[in-house]
């Protein structure tokens, strides 16, 4: 975060309540100019609430400010310097040249002139090409390019993307990460980017905050979150879904693994390596690979690495991690040493 | 069949021949019906939006009630409407029984429940987080809304074409409570009545074919202004 000027976009105490029920408390949270700020979390964690929330957007119960240039901004402020595009591309009737230019017609520009300017950002988007077809005949990936092309051509300060790749097939998604990846490098927008995919975050976003619950758990330089969780739930957000507790390896504290890091081995690990007993339970291969899931006394652990030649279910095995490839989960009396600000956060549900 | 092609040659004639009183007729129905449906449109489109896109009290009861009224036989409007009218009725201060006025108020009555149940249904029909995304692109609140109006305005203009269409050709309460008074409240419906009655195929015939144009000319005009591109807006 920059020292000297005020953060772009940011909030403070912002809550969002809808029948009685807390969804959302952030003490704080900021993005400054040129920046992205990933808000990673589950279905139902509240990010999408905390877009809206931060862009006075949906009739939402709000409490708290939201500050546009490190000063509380009512929405009439707001409007125009923010741009967001929602999950779904949600295009006007017409041609998509009129769509890309709709967003600068709602701000008043006149028709000829928002042609001129949403022209580039359809090429940027690699849609220049379906500038005169009618946007109802495009594709998913089609669609939400033309929608980012229609929110980058008012040229916002504050972009916010609530999970823009989430309806699309996994050949498309790259191809649009890539280009809007590089879009947003030489963009001076505040970007906040709202996605429920840790590698969305590692490609657009310099930040990433964990969002879990409604409460922000962690909160650092993307690769830092993504790599060291701070508890659990933290960690299988950012994909180090095998957990294994003190218990079972008989190390201090829980350890996490990724499955594409963990290999299923029959007799001893290597010395060194945290090694896990059980059994196999299922194999099943993958298009890249082979996952095997296997029973343990920590519960159920999906390996995808390298799998030993005539591997069956019943086998009795040994899951091993290499050192390097294992987080060490600190216990919550030391979270509070990471996330000073969240100590109090309580958990709905 | 000699009956019927007269009555088309004479129609032709009474058309073009200029007969001042069939245009009198024609220019009041066009009147009335258009006034009608412009106060409908005025009463009922704010009623539809409301149905559509807020949530209150009662909201699902409207909307039963637009939807039975879409269906209201104009006989009984009329007769509702002469007894308020009726000059011991509680309007009859007003003495607006027999004149057009009151043709417009039984017909008005008629196409606000097709306005509030179609524009309802023109409105639903938008993406629900339309609005949202307008104003997620920098519209103001009034602006997200004339932007849904202008996104939904096939289905309102089809809400428009039906109500005009239901008042320009119904003829019982324009008999009830405009009496069919020749030069004051005669409209093309009820002077087609009367023609019928008398035997004067070729005259009724005449007042029926241009029903038939004007109810074409006014849907081609709405249809044209429907096709235009809205997202250009």
């Amino acid at each position: 975060m920059t020292m000297g000027a005020a953060p772009r976009i940011g909030c403070r105490d912002l809550r969002v309540s809808a029948r009685g029920r807390e969804l959302l408390h952030v003490p704080a949270l900021d993005v400054a100019a040129g920046s992205a700020l990933a808000v990673l979390g589950p279905n139902g964690a509240g990010k999408s609430t905390l877009l809206r929330a931060l862009a006075h957007l949906g009739g939402l119960r709000r409490t708290g400010d939201v500050l546009l240039d490190g000063r509380p901004a009512s929405s009439r402020e707001l409007r125009p310097a923010v741009a967001a595009v929602l999950q779904r591309p949600i295009l006007r009737r017409g041609t998509v040249a009129a769509n890309a230019a709709s967003g600068l017609r709602l701000r008043g520009v006149g028709r000829a002139e928002a042609g001129r300017r949403a022209e580039p950002w359809l090429a940027a988007l690699g849609v220049a090409h379906l500038a005169r077809r009618d946007a109802r005949t495009l594709s998913g990936g089609e669609a939400q390019r033309v929608a980012l092309a229609r929110a980058l051509a008012v040229e916002p300060r504050v972009l916010l993307l609530d999970e823009p790749f989430a309806g699309l097939d996994a050949t498309t998604r790259v191809d649009l990460l890539a280009d809007l990846r590089a879009v947003l490098d030489g963009l001076d927008a505040a970007t906040l980017l709202v996605t429920h995919d840790r590698h969305e975050a590692r490609a657009l976003a310099g930040e990433t905050a964990l969002l879990v619950a409604g409460r922000i758990r962690q909160h650092g330089p993307t690769e830092v979150v993504l790599d060291a969780p701070s508890d659990a739930e933290c960690a299988r957000l950012v994909g180090f879904t095998n957990l294994f507790p003190p218990a079972v390896t008989g190390r201090d504290t829980l350890l996490a693994a990724r499955p594409e890091h963990c290999r299923v081995l029959v007799g001893e690990p290597p010395a060194g390596e945290v090694g896990v007993t059980g059994t196999v339970r299922r194999i099943v291969p993958l298009g890249g690979g082979t996952r095997v899931d296997v029973d343990t006394a920590a519960g159920t652990v999906a390996c995808t690495g390298p799998v030993p030649a005539g591997l069956g279910p019943g086998r009795a095995v040994v899951v091993a991690v290499v050192p390097a490839e294992v987080r060490s989960i600190p216990d919550p009396a030391r979270r509070a040493e990471l996330c000073p600000e969240q100590t109090d956060a309580v958990h709905p549900g | 069949m000699d009956v019927l092609f007269d009555g088309f040659v004479e129609a032709v004639w009474l058309l073009f021949g200029g007969d001042s009183e069939t245009w009198a007729i024609t220019a009041l129905t066009l009147r009335i019906s258009l006034t009608a449906t412009a106060v409908a449109a005025v009463v009922g489109v704010p009623l539809g939006a409301a149905v559509a896109l807020t949530l209150f009290p009662g909201r699902r009861v409207l909307l039963a009630a637009a939807n039975t009224g879409m269906g209201l036989p104009p006989v009984v409007v009329g007769l509702f409407v002469t007894v308020l009218l009726w000059r011991s009725g509680p309007l009859g201060a007003f003495g607006l029984l027999y004149t057009p006025a009151a043709m417009v108020v039984a017909q008005a009555a008629i196409a606000t429940p097709v306005v509030v149940a179609l524009v309802a249904v023109a409105l639903q029909q938008v993406d629900p987080e339309f609005m949202v995304q307008m104003q997620a692109l920098g519209a103001g609140r009034a602006r997200a809304l004339l932007a849904l109006f202008g996104e939904a305005r096939l289905p309102l203009l089809a809400a428009a074409m039906a109500a005009f269409g239901a008042v320009v050709s119904e003829v019982g309460a324009a008999q009830m409570v405009g009496g069919n008074i020749a030069g004051e409240t005669r409209v093309l419906t009820t002077a087609a009545v009367l023609a019928t009655s008398r035997g004067n195929f070729a005259l009724a015939i005449a007042f029926g074919l241009i029903l038939l144009v004007i109810a074409f000319v006014v849907n081609l005009v709405l249809t044209l202004a429907g096709q235009q591109d809205p997202a250009r807006r």
